[in-house]
């Protein structure tokens, strides 16, 4: 087991800075947000927290905290900066200060070192110290995806204007999100430079962005639990696919192409309806007195959890 | 999905919970003495394992494939002249890290655990290396570099470099230039490329004010720059005698081909990536770039002839300076093995270093060492479309 | 600018132009976000590359071959992943995230054959009997390749975005846009006319692959994925669901970029365009001839 842990302690660091990633894209998706600022806030930490440590001589804690709190409060003005922008447009936008992040970098003279990085910032992160943080991250997330909250967010991003009606402040939500997203991405940049030890301006570019997204959208971007199983896949997939040899950018291909065909809501969504349909053959089976009304819902593959605003009080008083 | 919330809630946390005390229970990595296994002759085990983790695929696989190919040549002759003694053998293992920094942070975390691996030829491009070094030093794996010119690589023990950073023979192509009388120059170069950005603003100028050159102009460009006709009729109005080219392959090509288009006749130099046929693409427009590499299949010394004759035998093609990196690289470990009489990794890291000091003769010619670091004497070539020709160093 | 600035602005904004076309046609009309066409563009290319290599061929003729490859592999695109995902889709919008990803994913196959080939090498068309000539005219350096391209992107620009609001095919592709179904209820057949547009997108990204590869002398496998951040923001930046707007966009890109080049500002470049365009959809969040959208939120 232990060496097991060792030889992969990589790919398993990786896969909680990856989520963190995800998550930062994530979140301001279930909002309706298309920002892509995560990213450039993935940078911003990570800068941020290489030159604390480097140039400033703070501990790991502290450059970490640095780091995260920098993104935040970017993400927060270019929050307020973008509002009126929405769908592709507000994606570039985002897309666009992601870039600009890594101009800045390799124009950054020495604080920032240029094209070359900086290297060295070393932090002494334990594998525990990711996982505890995932895990709040998570936590924290996972109670605003229920109840209350959880519908209120829906409503912001299905409909705002009817949620607007309802007195829900549209504009606050957005912006909060795009903050927490600033945050989340920061975090992910701290702790991946501080495990990597180096940074250089070309860790900051859309290629990371496309990974990012397609991180969420194989894993499901309903829920923090699709950024999760997207990060395992995606982290892990490289290193199962080895056998294959030089091959392996198509097969990976291949799958996430398939994955963009037939998942409309990522695996999570797949896991989601098959989990559904076992439990409709094992109620029949039990010979219980399944409510009919049940059946066409659960029948239908799009419609799930993903808008329960839109399910009839009914059947969800059953699936309850 | 809203029924299983609550439950699948508390049992992911469990099993997370559960998973962070498995976790933190865990001590410190511990490293490994390594080496080989069986009994050759002497204290040297019947198979000593190398890796070498390259980029075989990707936008520079050509850079890794050279090293590949360079190592394994090495290897074999090794064995067959029974190089560590009859019995003895070197096996080589290749890795890919398909361009990616995190394939290969974790690439060499899985070869660094298998304690059956005695050394690594490491990434060749810079961030990756950069990033590998410090686990390298904890693990304590000796690791021979090669390419990977940027600071940060060589920072210790165990870390090796079997390529001249190209600042460090750089000052040929300002012989060359001070030689044939062309002192106003121009530079264009690739600011986001570490290697380009130092060599353009810090080792240039003052290579420039040694002898006597005049920078003209220096102008900038991105990696993401594709179309080069302003630069290159900036640079061909102010007609300076001289050319500094410090682009990536395809940047070189569109550059020159528009700077020829744009009227430019006078001398364009360029840097040892330019070599291995990579501007080839650039035709008639490519013909009479002179660059300064640490290898050219040009050479005439004894060692390079010979390396060559035997690369193409095996692989009918002309070796590349990427495979000549590879070739150095094993060759410094064999010598390694031999000299330290150990195939152990604290054993190759003291034999490494007990040739570095007193180098040896490897297919760029007389190989000496700055600490880990490799220097080469370097040669000046110019490229005539199809092949390279030596014309100093 | 000079005079001499201002055309390499010119023939900079075609060569974006060129390459733009193709994503910006199916992007106003289908409302498809074509992410594989770098790729299409890039391959096609190299295989008019693969060809140029065994037979010395004139430029037509490798034209010719790029516009089928990129025409093939467009349509294959659209047949095995964005037609199944428009048909599995509930609405719009969770399908932009899926075509888009799909578009990439698919992407990855022709990409990874060209790597494996060419080794991250560049590649151009040396063997083909076509030789670029200079002039000078009226003081001003024009290539022959610069001015087919000049003359091929803005013809094929000026006149696809006149076709598309003048024609009557062109209606029909526009209202696949605004709403297939109430489209398709109205007799479109959305299936053939989406086939038959990514068909033509790709060829026009063949189209592009060939002339670009001959104005730059060679390009690599990852050429593609540059200039597709470049064609995303310049589309955006004239204004989504607009042709023309795609059109000045172009050029008002590679002005910006000439202009920081000209003044040696070159490692800012990226930087200057990108804060254009973010700039500009502050001022203006449709883009410059975008349609202004009714928000009350």
């Amino acid at each position: 087991m232990t060496t097991w842990y060792y030889t992969n302690i990589v790919l398993i660091q990786s896969t909680f800075t990856t989520l963190l990633l995800a998550l930062s894209l994530q979140v301001p998706m279930r909002v309706g947000v298309f920002s892509f600022a995560g990213v450039g806030c993935f940078g911003l930490g990570g800068y941020a927290a290489a030159i604390a440590m480097t140039r400033f001589d703070m501990s790991t804690a502290e450059s970490v905290a640095v780091g995260t709190a920098l993104a935040g409060v970017a993400a927060l003005l270019l929050g307020l900066l973008v509002q009126r922008l929405t769908g592709l447009y507000l994606a570039m936008a985002t897309v666009a200060f992601t870039l600009i992040v890594s101009v800045v970098a390799v124009n950054g003279g020495d604080l920032t070192g240029g094209a070359g990085g900086i290297f060295g910032a070393l932090g002494d992160l334990q594998t525990w110290h990711l996982l505890v943080a995932a895990v709040v991250v998570v936590a924290l997330l996972a109670m605003t995806e229920r109840g209350a909250i959880g519908r209120r967010v829906e409503a912001v991003r299905e409909n705002p204007e009817l949620a607007a009606s309802f007195g829900i402040n549209v504009t606050r939500y957005r912006v909060t999100a795009f903050t927490v997203s600033g945050v989340l991405g920061g975090l992910s940049g701290a702790f991946t430079i501080l495990l990597r030890s180096t940074v250089t301006p070309d860790a900051i570019s859309f290629h990371l962005i496309v990974l990012a997204l397609t991180v969420i959208i194989v894993g499901g971007w309903t829920s923090w639990l699709g950024a999760l199983v997207g990060s395992v896949i995606f982290v892990w997939l490289p290193s199962m696919l080895d056998f294959v040899g030089d091959w392996e950018a198509v097969v990976y291909g291949a799958i996430v192409a398939l994955a963009a065909v037939f998942l409309p809501e990522g695996v999570v969504g797949l896991i989601g309806a098959t989990v559904r349909r076992l439990r409709r053959v094992r109620r029949r089976a039990g010979g219980a007195g399944a409510v009919p009304a049940a059946a066409p819902d659960a029948d239908l593959p799009d419609a799930d959890a993903a808008s329960p605003a839109v399910v009839p009080p009914a059947t969800r008083g059953v699936t309850q | 999905m809203r029924a299983f919330d609550t439950r699948r809630m508390a049992v992911t946390t469990a099993i997370l919970a559960a998973a962070a005390l498995v976790v933190a229970g865990c001590g410190d990595g511990g490293d490994g003495s390594g080496g080989g296994n069986g009994s050759g002759s002497g204290d040297l085990p019947a198979e000593i394992k190398i890796v070498g983790v390259h980029d075989m695929t990707g936008p520079v696989a050509y850079a890794g494939v050279g090293a590949s190919k360079g190592a394994i040549l090495a290897a074999e002759e090794v064995n067959e002249q029974e190089f560590l003694g009859p019995g003895v053998k070197i096996v080589v293992e290749d890795v890919d890290t398909a361009g990616e920094v995190d394939t290969a942070t974790s690439e060499m975390t899985k070869v660094m655990a298998d304690q059956s691996v005695a050394a690594i030829i490491g990434p060749a491009q810079s961030q990756q290396a950069a990033a590998v070094a410090p686990l390298v030093e904890r693990a304590k794996v000796p690791t021979v570099f090669t390419q990977a010119g940027s600071e940060g690589v060589v920072i210790g023990d165990y870390t090796f470099r079997a390529t001249a950073p190209i600042a460090t023979y750089y000052h040929l192509a300002a012989d060359y230039l001070a030689d044939e009388g062309l002192t106003d120059i121009s530079i264009i170069y690739n600011a986001t490329f570490v290697t380009f950005a130092e060599l353009a603003e810090d080792v240039v100028p003052a290579l420039a004010s040694e002898r006597g050159l005049n920078i003209v102009d220096s102008i900038s460009v991105q990696a993401s720059t594709q179309d080069f006709t302003s630069p290159a009729r900036a640079i061909a109005d102010r007609n300076p005698d001289a050319v500094l080219m410090h682009l990536t392959a395809p940047q070189a090509v569109t550059f020159l081909t528009q700077l020829r288009q744009a009227g430019y006749t006078g001398q364009v130099v360029g840097a040892s990536m330019h070599g291995g046929g990579n501007i080839a693409s650039a035709g008639e427009h490519g013909v009479g770039v002179v660059y300064p590499t640490d290898f050219s299949p040009a050479q005439q010394n004894e060692e390079a002839r010979a390396f060559v004759e035997r690369f193409r035998a095996k692989y009918g093609e002309d070796p590349d300076v990427y495979a000549s990196d590879g070739y150095d690289a094993l060759w410094w470990i064999a010598r390694a093995i031999k000299a330290s009489g150990s195939a152990t990794r604290e054993g190759i890291m003291e034999g490494l270093k007990k040739v570095a000091a007193e180098g040896f003769v490897g297919a760029k010619g007389q190989l000496t060492f700055e600490g880990n670091d490799m220097r080469v004497p370097g040669v000046v070539v110019r490229w005539d479309g199809s092949k390279e020709t030596v014309i100093s160093g | 600018m000079t005079l001499q600035a201002l055309l390499d602005a010119l023939t900079l904004g075609s060569v974006y132009l060129l390459f733009a076309l193709g994503m910006a046609l199916v992007w106003g009309t289908i409302g498809i976000l074509n992410f594989a066409h770098g790729v299409t563009f890039m391959f096609s290319a190299f295989v008019a590359h693969l060809v140029a290599e065994q037979v010395r061929l004139p430029m037509p003729a490798i034209v010719v071959i790029a516009v089928a490859t990129g025409a093939l592999l467009s349509t294959l695109t659209q047949l095995l992943a964005f037609q199944p995902i428009m048909k599995r889709a509930r609405d719009y919008r969770t399908a932009e995230m899926r075509i888009l990803i799909g578009g990439i994913g698919v992407a990855a196959i022709p990409l990874a054959v060209a790597q494996r080939i060419s080794l991250g090498s560049p590649f151009g068309y040396q063997t083909s009997s076509y030789r670029a000539e200079v002039y000078q005219v009226l003081g001003l350096r024009v290539t022959t390749t610069g001015l087919i391209i000049l003359a091929a992107g803005l013809g094929i620009g000026i006149g696809a975005s006149w076709w598309i609001r003048a024609s009557r095919q062109g209606l029909a592709l526009r209202s696949i846009g605004v709403d297939p179904v109430t489209a398709s209820l109205m007799g479109v057949n959305r299936s053939a006319l989406a086939l038959s547009t990514m068909a033509v997108a790709g060829g026009l990204a063949g189209l592009a692959g060939a002339l670009l590869t001959y104005h730059l002398g060679a390009i690599a496998s990852e050429t593609g994925d540059t200039f597709l951040i470049k064609a995303f923001a310049i589309i955006v930046l004239g204004g989504l669901g607009c042709m023309t707007g795609s059109v000045l966009g172009s050029y008002v890109l590679a002005a910006a970029e000439t202009v920081v080049l000209v003044n040696n500002w070159g490692s800012w470049v990226d930087a200057v365009s990108f804060g254009l365009i973010f700039l500009v959809l502050l001022v203006r969040p449709q883009g410059l001839l975008g349609r202004a959208e009714v928000r009350r939120t």
